[in-house]
């Protein structure tokens, strides 16, 4: 009983030092993001390039998709144009939702068609993953979705649930790791 | 140095006004619990700000969620559960009791009532141990203390 008492100390150090070394690796931005496993949010917003068209959840269903939110004005997302436009030459369905700069919105305004002529340069000049933008005009799908900047990434399944999520750029590790066993699961049934 | 500290104290507090201000509102209680919900929503993005202190976009587009729910008439209660629904509970400073939750409330109660009994019963056995002073001590003391008053009598 003597002895017991002695490991008190020894198992509380090791208990207090098993806790602090998982914060050293811990990243406290790592937060998931609240909408996993739940279905995309209902939206009705125009198409970026021809504002007259509009889009809706329904839109987005049928086969799994990579829902891209980016802007011209994010440098992540320059980064990230042309490994996506590889993924869209290999059967990868990629939508964009075009998410302004807040604080440009804020202050100045956004011009649409400066807008437009920016988006076309950019994706001239890096590829074009998307097979259409969707304008999130006041960032309200983006909000919903709980983004918290550009660029963010979801996949849908053919039903519209959201099953992965990254936030930052998608490069060839990101998809392999997160995203291809996902969409393999769904293009092969 | 006092003048200095005045200016600068001034300072701080007028730019803490003219950010209120970009959001006008003709209900006082509506005021009150936007000014509140700023102070008590979390920014996503920068992590130990609220979203009245932070400068990110996204603390932009709460800030504005959170103005037109307002002036939409929506309580405070609806405006947290409306956000906590998107950002999830990091989004709020004050997050609900859960079964992960709880054990910040737990832990210290639970080292405070084991630290207080282990006291107690420390605190016990050597008092009673003190207090029983053995026949033969008893002698001893009195013994030296006749000695010391034949000394102080011889003197």
């Amino acid at each position: 009983m003597k002895h017991l008492k002695l490991f008190i100390p020894v198992a509380a150090f090791l208990a207090a030092s098993v806790f602090f070394y998982m914060g050293l690796f811990s990243d406290p931005t790592d937060v998931k993001n609240a909408n996993l496993q739940r279905p995309m949010p209902e939206f009705s917003l125009p198409d970026l390039m021809q504002p007259e068209k509009t889009y809706h959840r329904e839109d987005l269903l049928g086969e799994v998709t990579l829902i891209n939110v980016w802007g011209t004005w994010c440098v992540t997302c320059r980064v990230e144009l042309p490994y996506m436009t590889k993924l869209r030459q290999q059967g990868i369905k990629i939508v964009g939702v075009y998410y302004d700069n807040a604080a440009e919105a804020e202050f100045s305004g956004i011009n649409l068609q400066q807008t437009q002529a920016d988006v076309k340069q950019m994706l001239a000049n890096l590829g074009n993953p998307f097979v259409f933008n969707i304008y999130d005009k006041d960032r309200d799908l983006s909000l919903d979705l709980g983004v918290t900047g550009a660029p963010e990434s979801f996949l849908i399944d053919p039903e519209g649930q959201i099953i992965a999520h990254r936030r930052g750029a998608i490069d060839e590790r990101v998809w392999q790791r997160d995203f291809a066993p996902l969409v393999a699961q769904y293009q092969g049934k | 140095m006092k003048y200095l500290i005045l200016i600068m104290l001034s300072l701080v507090s007028l730019t803490l006004t003219a950010a209120e201000q970009n959001y006008p509102f003709d209900d006082v209680q509506k005021e009150q619990d936007f000014n509140q919900l700023l102070q008590e929503l979390r920014c996503p993005k920068c992590q130990n700000q609220n979203i009245a202190d932070s400068n990110a976009l996204v603390a932009i587009d709460l800030k504005n969620k959170t103005y037109q729910l307002v002036q939409e008439g929506k309580s405070k209660k609806e405006v947290v559960d409306f956000m906590v629904q998107r950002y999830g509970n990091f989004v709020h400073y004050d997050p609900p009791i859960n079964s992960l939750t709880i054990w910040l409330w737990l832990v210290p109660i639970l080292f405070i009532v084991l630290l207080a009994g282990w006291i107690i019963l420390n605190s016990r056995k050597p008092n009673i141990a003190a207090h029983s002073i053995s026949e033969q001590d008893k002698q001893k003391a009195a013994a030296l203390l006749a000695e010391i008053e034949a000394e102080r009598k011889n003197k």
